[in-house]
């Protein structure tokens, strides 16, 4: 019989070792741990998120299942859980949430630029004045009404004169 | 049927409730698998399943969709971090019911071993190996995943794998030798 020891195996050498110190497990954010699942995040990030998992069963497992269902095509899920989901927002979320303004409403969204749409928004009150503007006869015509309007209180009317009376007159001469 | 990629997070944050309905629709076969693989050792009902999976979609649109606004599509898509909310949902409620059995096939050989306290393990100091060589190790022992599933995981290729695995092997059968006497 031999005395000689067998090497061990690469399994039972890993079993019969312990980390000194152990690692205390760290967390992870799930947007980190979603980055880590798609090979995306940097390598030192990256480090540091193998050795949070590394020291964390629950967050293996987790790697493992999510790596799992991400890769295989999913079953349909039973239409209850969609109806109860789409429940928990209604209308009045979205009332609330676009209480806004009725103008910012009617304008485009123009993928979101805040700026863009309050100058959208002034353009638009400028385009109404100036057309307002023409419409009222523009400068040239509130020049000239003001004009007349000045030619005859100067002419007809001096002041203190009561304009009634001379209307009064007018009737009565013709009589 | 919209996919979840295509749905336009800003209306969605902004609780347009089309929008909501649509995202529901998507992420419902997702959110699905995800809470039912999750609490697949707790035996849990089908009532719960879908109580579990209604508190993950109940985290996304809570405090004006606190959680939903955090979500950075530069860093990671739309799907793995649903799935990952998802599972972190589903673990919440299940710890809630605190129902945890696990069939015995479904845990790994290493967390069922009674350990032999009387064995002193040798201790493997830090740095000998680096963060990656340790997961692999973890998810090929402790985990008892084969090569092509960490591969998977990882996102990288069986090769890869393969050779971190044996180079870490060579550190510690390198280490402990020099420490035997």
């Amino acid at each position: 019989m031999s005395t000689e020891r067998t090497p061990k195996s690469d399994k039972e050498l890993w079993q019969s070792l312990v980390f000194d110190p152990s690692p205390a497990p760290e967390s992870v954010s799930d947007l980190d741990f979603a980055a880590w699942l798609e090979g995306r995040l940097p390598e030192a990030r990256a480090a540091e998120v193998d050795a949070a998992i590394a020291a964390d069963p629950a967050l293996r497992r987790s790697a493992v299942e999510l790596s799992e269902i991400l890769g295989m095509p999913l079953p349909a899920a039973s239409p209850r859980i969609a109806v109860r989901a789409q429940a928990l927002v209604g209308f009045a979320v979205e009332k609330q949430a676009s209480r806004g303004s009725w103008l910012a409403a009617v304008l485009p969204s123009f993928g979101g630029g805040f700026s863009l749409q309050r100058g959208a928004m002034a353009g638009l009150a400028m385009v109404i004045a100036t057309v307002g503007f023409v419409m009222g006869g523009g400068l040239g015509e509130s020049f000239a009404t003001e004009k007349y309007a000045t030619v005859q209180s100067t002419t007809s009317a001096p002041l203190g004169v009561d304009t009634s009376g001379q209307l009064n007159d007018l009737f009565t001469d013709s009589l | 049927m919209t996919e979840l990629n295509q749905i336009d997070l800003r209306s969605l944050a902004a609780g347009h409730k089309r929008t909501w309905d649509t995202f529901v629709v998507a992420a419902s076969p997702l959110i699905n698998a995800v809470v039912r693989r999750s609490l697949n050792s707790f035996r849990l009902s089908e009532d719960d399943v879908l109580d579990a999976a209604q508190d993950v979609f109940v985290r996304l649109c809570a405090n004006d969709f606190r959680l939903l606004k955090t979500y950075d599509p530069a860093r990671a898509g739309l799907s793995t971090w649903l799935a990952v909310v998802a599972r972190s949902a589903a673990v919440d409620f299940a710890r809630r019911r605190r129902q945890a059995t696990s069939p015995i096939d479904d845990v790994p050989e290493s967390a069922l071993a009674v350990e032999d306290r009387h064995v002193e393990k040798l201790k493997i100091p830090k740095g000998l190996l680096t963060e990656r060589q340790t997961l692999i190790l973890k998810f090929l022992y402790d985990e008892e995943r084969d090569v092509a599933e960490v591969a998977e995981i990882l996102k990288i290729d069986a090769q890869t794998v393969r050779s971190t695995h044996h180079k870490a092997l060579l550190r510690l059968r390198e280490h402990f030798r020099e420490e035997s006497p």
